[in-house]
């Protein structure tokens, strides 16, 4: 039956089939319910009964009339900051292991594989480092002679708490970013640094002005993962804090799961994910607008 | 010409595949929304004709009971273990009933409410955090059990006076503690005021122990300190409810201050662990097993869990916070889970039969640590004695106010959270001053 028909209906035709079951797949599981998020966030459901009454724009309304909503964004800057850190690290990382060093692999094996971890059963495994009077961190700073450091409440402090869950976060995503890195930095043709070498070119010199300018497009990928990944978190303090102490670590992401779940505001909870998602559109468009424009004389 | 063949041969396949699982995905779509458009449509003549034969089977005799009964429970740790010795029991009585129980996930009420959402209920469940007029949209009545004694918290779960809950067991809260540690720091007798209570912490402070394990950073052990102190300093069952009438729920001179200053009071005195932002809960258990920690504010199910975790259960007593200085001892009384059968069951009869087995004959509540559903029962567990003797007062929570839950829902207002804010500000008076204006602001909003 298809070989009468012209060659370019039957690729049509096979493109279309394989591509159906993705495409559905993809509209069932993504889109259907990105469109339900839409239209929960215009009534006031409560999360289980059939009726979902229309509310119209009330649920923004109370989004933005609301300063506690936006003031949890505060806790996620030290996100951000430990991302940029993160980054930093990275790329140090993927430099280092990326030259003729014995037992690279090994290193970047160990360096990835908090990654792969379960993201809960790290952040139990971190409780037991952070905890004040029987913690791995402060029992190891006593027995160094820091004792008065060796006292901290790494989890109980308004102004510490969202650093030390941070830094799990860096802990947990180095590798993940280096990996990036290194396969950008493989990518990079050896012939550059061959004729650097012969200009005498040093080390930093090689980095700065040949190593890091090609990895720009990579940066942007990792600052981009690093910014919604900040502006998302939610397993760590979840797991960790529950938010505390008074709500200190409290995430904006959290924020919604409570209102959601604990007082069974599905409408309002689905606003705030909508007015999230603007959010990181808005934070990444502004991000590509100020690093495409160093590029652009390139 | 031949490899063209083959191609479009090999290309029909594909096509037929591909077709084939989609209308494969309709075709089940289709078939559960005539399934489930059937259950709504006809559930009343389907579920009449079931009752009937049911019902006719039941007065020939119980045994000729038959049909599978679904019960969803929380309680996975005990599925394979004490539910199989439950079934060989049951159905010692009632052989054709076969019991099947489903592990629920870690979040029941969550669970059980998306299961509502989309019709799927088991047979046998427990009733999530809905307002009661919602219950006959989803439950059977169940004024029909055969029971042998009067039912605790008969009006919590009913509506339209129709019985749709019922508890699986009744909890008070008190001191949990290890009667051990109390006796190393020289405590002979158990504190009967406030200021006995302090004197002890003092003590139990002074020979190295923490005197009261509050769990401070998990958030939920503060449950007792806001949901049953408040109304039992009260002596008010029905405060939590009143507090409708009022702009200004939360003030240093009723129940909720009161409470809450009591457990800043011993954190500002050092009786609660050292850092109570940093607490462990599992291990907590082992301390207060071990004498490292002295006591719990918890229900009495704290007590079948310290001793499963390695204490004697000769060490562990249980008495009545005494939460001021009068000398009147009262405890909250309130219920646990509630049973509710779900009112489309295939199988009405026979789930009624095990609900009514669970009740009488399980031991469901001393192996959970509960005092019984049914009245007058008095409890196997020798704590629950020994609480009972101090001759405190149970006082018997009442049903929450649907438009109570409803403005604290609006107002964002989680009570153990409140608490914790209070013990940690420096300025208690700010944070009870906040909420008191969220309250007022979500009460005015939906204008109750």
């Amino acid at each position: 039956m298809f070989g009468t028909m012209s060659y370019k209906t039957q690729k049509k035709l096979i493109i279309f089939t394989f591509l159906l079951i993705p495409v559905g797949l993809l509209l069932l599981f993504t889109y259907y319910p990105a469109a339900k998020l839409v239209f929960y966030s215009f009534t006031d459901w409560d999360g289980y009964s059939p009726e979902k009454p229309w509310v119209g724009l009330n649920n923004y309304k109370e989004v933005f009339s609301n300063p506690d909503i936006f003031g949890v964004f505060t806790h996620n800057f030290a996100y951000f900051v430990m991302g940029l850190i993160q980054n930093a690290v990275a790329i140090y990382f993927a430099v280092i292991l990326n030259s003729k060093l014995r037992g690279r692999n090994g290193f970047r094996l160990l360096l990835f594989l908090p990654y792969i971890m379960n993201g809960v059963a790290v952040a139990f495994m971190f409780g037991y480092v952070f905890d004040t009077t029987q913690g791995s961190l402060n029992l190891f700073l006593q027995s160094i002679g820091l004792t008065k450091l060796g006292e901290t409440s790494w989890l109980g402090t308004p102004g510490l708490v969202n650093y030390s869950l941070a830094s799990t976060g860096l802990w947990r995503f180095m590798g993940y970013n280096m990996v990036i890195y290194i396969a950008s930095l493989q990518a990079i043709p050896r012939d550059i640094y061959e004729a650097a070498k012969i200009d005498g070119a040093n080390a930093w010199q090689t980095f700065w002005r040949i190593t890091l300018p090609n990895m720009k497009p990579v940066i942007q990928l990792n600052l981009f993962l690093t910014v919604t990944g900040a502006l998302e978190v939610f397993d760590l303090p979840f797991v960790l804090t529950k938010g505390g102490p008074a709500g200190a670590s409290q995430t904006y992401v959290q924020r919604v799961v409570d209102t959601a779940f604990a007082y069974s505001d599905y409408g309002l909870a689905s606003a705030m994910s909508i007015v999230l998602l603007f959010f990181v559109a808005a934070v990444v468009g502004l991000q590509q607008f100020v690093l495409s424009r160093g590029g652009s004389g390139k | 010409m031949k490899s063209m063949k083959k191609k479009s041969v090999m290309l029909t396949f594909l096509m037929v595949f591909a077709l084939s699982a989609i209308l494969a995905a309709c075709g089940g779509n289709n078939g559960n929304n005539t399934a489930n458009s059937g259950n709504s449509g006809n559930s009343g003549t389907t579920n009449s004709t079931e009752q009937n034969s049911g019902g006719d089977g039941g007065e020939a005799s119980g045994n000729e009971l038959s049909g599978k009964v679904t019960f969803l429970t929380n309680r996975t740790d005990m599925i394979g273990k004490e539910y199989d010795e439950y079934v060989k029991r049951f159905n010692e009585k009632y052989p054709n009933i076969k019991i099947e129980f489903e592990a629920s996930q870690t979040d029941y009420n969550q669970q059980a409410k998306v299961r509502m959402a989309s019709g799927e209920l088991p047979d046998l469940m427990f009733i999530p955090d809905i307002p009661n007029s919602d219950l006959p949209k989803y439950f059977a009545p169940l004024d029909d059990l055969q029971l042998s004694s009067g039912l605790t918290f008969k009006d919590f779960k009913s509506y339209d006076g129709k019985l749709y809950g019922i508890t699986t067991g009744n909890s008070t809260s008190g001191i949990v503690y290890n009667k051990k540690a109390f006796a190393d720091a020289g405590i002979t007798e158990i504190p009967k005021t406030w200021d006995e209570f302090l004197a002890a912490c003092e003590k139990l402070k002074q020979n190295g122990v923490i005197p009261l394990s509050s769990n401070f950073k998990d958030k939920w052990p503060l449950g007792s300190w806001v949901y049953d102190l408040p109304r039992v300093i009260e002596n008010n069952k029905d405060f939590p409810n009143e507090i409708i009438n009022t702009e200004t729920p939360f003030t240093m001179d009723n129940g909720y201050g009161k409470a809450m200053s009591l457990i800043k009071e011993l954190a500002d005195k050092g009786y609660l662990e050292k850092d109570i932002n940093s607490t462990n809960w599992e291990q907590s258990k082992k301390d207060i097993a071990n004498g490292k920690m002295a006591m719990y504010f918890l229900g009495n199910w704290v007590i079948n869990q310290v001793i499963g975790v390695g204490a004697e259960s000769d060490n562990i007593g249980f008495f009545p916070l005494p939460f001021d200085n009068s000398g009147d001892s009262r405890a909250a009384f309130n219920p646990d889970f509630f049973y509710a059968v779900n009112k489309d069951s295939k199988n009405l009869e026979a789930t009624k039969a095990f609900l009514t087995w669970m009740l009488e004959d399980s031991g469901y509540e001393d192996f959970a640590g509960f005092i019984s559903p049914l009245e007058g029962r008095e409890s196997k567990l020798s704590q629950l004695a020994e609480f009972q003797a101090t001759g405190v007062e149970l006082q018997e929570g009442m049903p929450d106010d649907p438009k109570v839950i409803e403005i604290r829902n609006k107002a964002q207002i989680d009570l153990p959270a409140i608490a914790q804010e209070f013990v940690l500000a420096k300025d208690p008076q700010a944070v009870l001053d906040k909420w008191n204006k969220a309250w007022a602001k979500a009460k005015q909003e939906l204008g109750y």
